[in-house]
C-alpha cells in the first residue's frame, strides 16, 4: 500500500501523473467486499440505508485490502428512489445471497396500467403500451422541493461526512449517480423510453433536460459532502444499446451539460459494454477522466486518445477476479497496466463475493506492476 | 380463394420486409392479405415475419442496428404474430409442442432481452409461461414443476443478480436431473453457463438480445427437427445452442 494514495489518485485524475509516479488502484464505483460486510457484522440490507453501516462498509475494503478509494452508495435506486420510484430491499437470511435493492415500481411502469376490458390478451398489452407511451410524453419532472433531505440522499451525505472525517486524509472518497439517459430509464419503461429515442427524441429530450438538473443538484450535494471525485455512470447509453448516432445527438448534449455545471472536484464518465465506437465521443463529454469496461480494447483507445486519463478495465465478476486463482488475478492486473490505464479500476461494481486472496493478489499485483512509464 | 405462387412470395417478401424496416401498418396489412388468400399462416409466421427478424438479428450482429431498432422490429413481428396466430393449424407432427418456463431473476428488473427471447419461442409455437422481473428464485422451481416444462430460462443484466442463477439450476437439477436450463443477460457467457451447469447461453453473449435473435435463425433452419412430437427428444441437450454456433 502506498502511504500517499489519496494524492496518487488526485494527481491521476487531474491528469498530473508523471513518469515513476505509483498507479494507483481504486474505483468511482460500488466496491465493497461480502467479507468486510461479514467482519463488520452486518447484514446486506442494512448497508444501503443506515449511514454509518455504509460508511463503515465502504471503508472496509480500504481498512482490510488498501484498496485506495471508498465509494457510497452500493445500489443504483437513491437518485430514481428520491424520484417516486419504489425500491425493494431485500433481507435473506443467507448472507452469501446478495441482492442489491432494485426499482420494482417505476415512476412510470406498465405494471400499473390496466387496459380496458375485453380486448384479447394481445390487443390489452397494445393498448398498455400506447397508454404507457401517453404517460411519457405527457409527464412532467418536479423537483423535489428539499433534495438533501428526499429518499435516501440524506443517508448518502451523511455517510460521505462520516467518511471524509475518518479515512478521508488516506484514501479518496467518492460518489456517483447514473447518467441523465440511464437514470430516465430508471424511472420510466426502458422499453418504450428506447423507442421513443428512435420515434419522438424531442420528448426525451425534454425529460433529459430535467435530468441534468437533477442530476447537478445531488453531485453538488455530494460533493459539499465531501466526495473527493464523482462518477458519473452512463451505462444505459453503451454502443451495445444506443448507435453511436443516437448517443451523439441525444446523450452527449446532457453529459456535457451534467460536466458543465458540476466542478470543483474531478469527474469520471463510465460507459459498460461496448465503447470502442464512442470513446472519441465520450472524451468530449467534458469529463476528466473516462471508466471503461473490459469489452474496451484499451490499448486501441490509448491510441486514439493519448492525452485523456483512462480509467479501466478489469473485469470484477466471475473468472478471473472472483473465481480464478490469485496468479490470474496477478496476471490480469499486469494487463490492465501495460494496457495504458492510468489508474486500475474495475469496469463495474466489484463483485462482493470475491475471494480474500484474490483481493490480496490485486493489491501484491500493484507493487509489483504500479509504476507509471509514461509520463 | 385461389393465389399463385408468385403472390404467395409477395406476401412474404412484404412481411419480412415489414419487420425489417418496423412498418407495423405494411405487416399488418401483409398478414390480412395472406388470411384473405388462405395462405397458411405457419408458413406466413415463419418464412414471413421469422425471416425478417434473422435479417435483424444479421444487422444487429453487424452494429446496423442497436437495441431500439430491434424492439421496434419486434413490435412490427408481433403486430403480424397477433393476427397469425389464432389461425395456425396446430397439425400433429408439424408444431412444436414445447413448454418453457422464463423470467428475469429476483433483484433484476430488465426484461427486454428475456421479451425477446419469449417471443423467439412464441414464433415457434411454444407455450411459454413468462414469470416477468424480479422473480423469487423458488418461483422458477415452483412453475417447473407446476407445467412440466421441457426448458427453464432465465435472465439477469447485472453482475449483481446473476448470482441467483446457480441457486435455481441446483433446485431445478434436484427435482429433475435432465432438466434443460438456458440462462442469459449482458454479464452471461459460456464460461459461466457451464461452470454453473447450464446447458447453455449465446457463444459469448454480449447481452441476452443477441442470442435471442440467433434462435430465429436457428429454430427456422431446423424445421425439421422441431416437427416432432416432443421436441425434446430430438433436440439433445442443447442442441439448438450448438446449431447456433455453427
Amino acid at each position: 500500500m502506498y502511504n500517499n494514495s489519496k494524492d496518487t489518485i488526485m494527481k491521476v485524475l487531474r491528469g498530473e501523473a508523471a513518469r515513476g509516479d505509483p498507479v494507483p488502484n481504486f474505483s468511482g464505483m460500488g466496491s465493497i467486499t461480502l467479507h468486510g460486510i461479514q467482519q463488520l457484522g452486518y447484514r446486506f440490507n442494512e448497508i444501503h440505508v443506515d449511514a454509518r453501516k455504509m460508511a463503515a462498509a465502504a471503508a472496509s475494503t480500504y481498512r482490510l485490502f488498501g484498496f485506495e478509494s471508498a465509494i457510497v452508495p452500493f445500489d443504483m435506486g437513491v437518485v430514481a428512489e428520491s424520484l417516486g420510484a419504489t425500491v425493494k430491499y431485500y433481507d435473506k437470511a443467507d448472507l452469501g445471497q446478495i441482492i442489491y435493492p432494485t426499482m420494482t415500481r417505476k415512476v412510470i411502469d406498465r405494471a400499473v396500467v390496466s387496459a380496458p376490458e375485453g380486448l384479447s390478451e394481445a390487443d390489452a398489452k397494445t393498448a398498455v403500451m400506447k397508454e404507457v407511451e401517453r404517460q411519457i410524453e405527457e409527464y412532467e419532472f418536479r423537483m423535489p422541493p428539499d433534495v438533501a433531505n428526499t429518499g435516501r440522499i440524506p443517508v448518502v451525505l451523511e455517510a460521505l461526512r462520516i467518511l471524509k472525517r475518518e479515512v478521508g486524509d488516506a484514501v479518496a472518497i467518492g460518489s456517483w449517480t447514473l447518467g441523465p439517459f440511464t437514470e430516465l430509464g430508471q424511472v420510466m419503461d426502458l422499453e418504450i423510453l428506447l423507442k421513443m429515442s428512435a420515434k419522438k427524441p424531442d420528448v426525451v429530450k425534454r425529460h433529459l433536460s430535467f435530468m441534468v438538473d437533477y442530476l447537478d443538484k445531488v453531485l453538488n450535494l455530494y460533493i459539499e459532502a465531501g466526495a473527493d471525485f464523482v462518477t458519473v455512470r452512463e451505462m444505459g447509453a453503451t454502443s451495445s444499446i444506443l448507435s453511436p448516432r443516437m448517443f451523439k445527438s441525444l446523450v452527449l448534449p446532457a453529459l456535457q451539460d451534467v460536466f458543465g455545471r458540476v466542478k470543483g472536484v474531478p469527474r469520471v464518465l463510465h460507459i459498460c459494454g461496448d465503447t470502442n465506437p464512442i470513446v472519441e465521443l465520450m472524451a468530449q463529454s467534458g469529463a476528466d477522466a473516462l471508466s471503461v469496461d473490459q469489452m474496451n480494447r484499451l490499448s486501441e483507445t490509448r491510441a486514439k486518445l493519448p492525452n485523456v486519463v483512462l480509467l479501466g478495465n478489469y473485469k470484477p465478476f466471475g473468472a478471473p477476479f472472483c473465481e480464478g486463482t490469485p496468479e490470474e488475478v496477478d496476471a490480469m492486473i499486469k494487463a490492465s497496466i501495460e494496457q495504458g490505464a492510468d489508474g486500475v479500476w474495475p469496469g463495474c461494481d466489484i463483485w462482493p463475493v470475491v475471494p480474500v486472496e484474490n483481493m490480496q493478489a490485486m493489491m501484491d499485483a500493484m507493487k509489483k506492476y504500479g509504476v507509471r512509464v509514461e509520463s | 380463394m385461389a393465389t399463385t405462387p408468385e403472390q404467395q412470395a409477395d406476401i412474404l417478401e412484404r412481411l419480412k420486409n415489414g419487420v425489417i424496416e418496423y412498418d407495423e401498418d405494411s405487416v399488418v396489412k401483409a398478414a390480412q392479405e395472406a388470411l384473405g388468400v388462405e395462405m397458411d399462416a405457419y408458413k406466413a409466421v415463419m418464412d414471413g415475419l421469422a425471416a425478417g427478424m434473422d435479417v435483424v438479428g444479421v444487422y444487429f450482429a453487424s452494429g446496423e442496428y442497436f437495441v431500439p431498432e430491434v424492439l421496434m422490429c419486434a413490435d412490427a413481428l408481433y403486430a403480424g404474430l397477433n393476427l397469425l396466430r389464432p389461425h395456425i393449424k396446430m397439425e400433429p407432427g408439424k408444431m412444436v409442442k414445447g413448454t418453457v418456463v422464463i423470467g428475469t431473476v429476483e433483484g433484476d428488473i430488465h426484461d427486454i432481452g428475456k421479451n425477446l427471447v419469449k417471443m423467439m419461442f412464441e414464433v415457434a409455437g411454444f407455450t411459454v409461461h413468462d414469470l416477468g422481473r424480479d422473480v423469487p428464485l423458488d418461483q422458477f422451481v415452483d412453475k417447473y414443476m407446476e407445467t412440466d416444462a421441457d426448458i427453464v430460462c432465465m435472465s439477469a443484466m447485472m453482475t449483481t443478480t446473476m448470482i441467483g442463477m446457480p441457486v435455481v439450476i441446483e433446485k431445478v437439477r434436484a427435482k429433475n436431473p435432465n432438466a434443460r436450463i438456458m440462462i442469459g443477460g449482458a454479464p452471461i457467457n459460456e464460461d459461466i453457463a457451464q461452470k454453473w451447469g447450464a446447458d447453455g447461453t449465446g457463444k459469448d453473449a454480449p447481452n441476452a438480445l443477441q442470442e435471442a435473435l440467433n434462435m430465429i435463425g436457428v429454430l427456422r433452419e431446423l424445421g425439421d427437427q422441431f416437427k416432432t412430437e416432443r421436441v425434446q427428444k430430438e433436440w439433445g441437450a442443447d442442441g439448438l445452442l450448438d446449431a447456433a454456433k455453427a
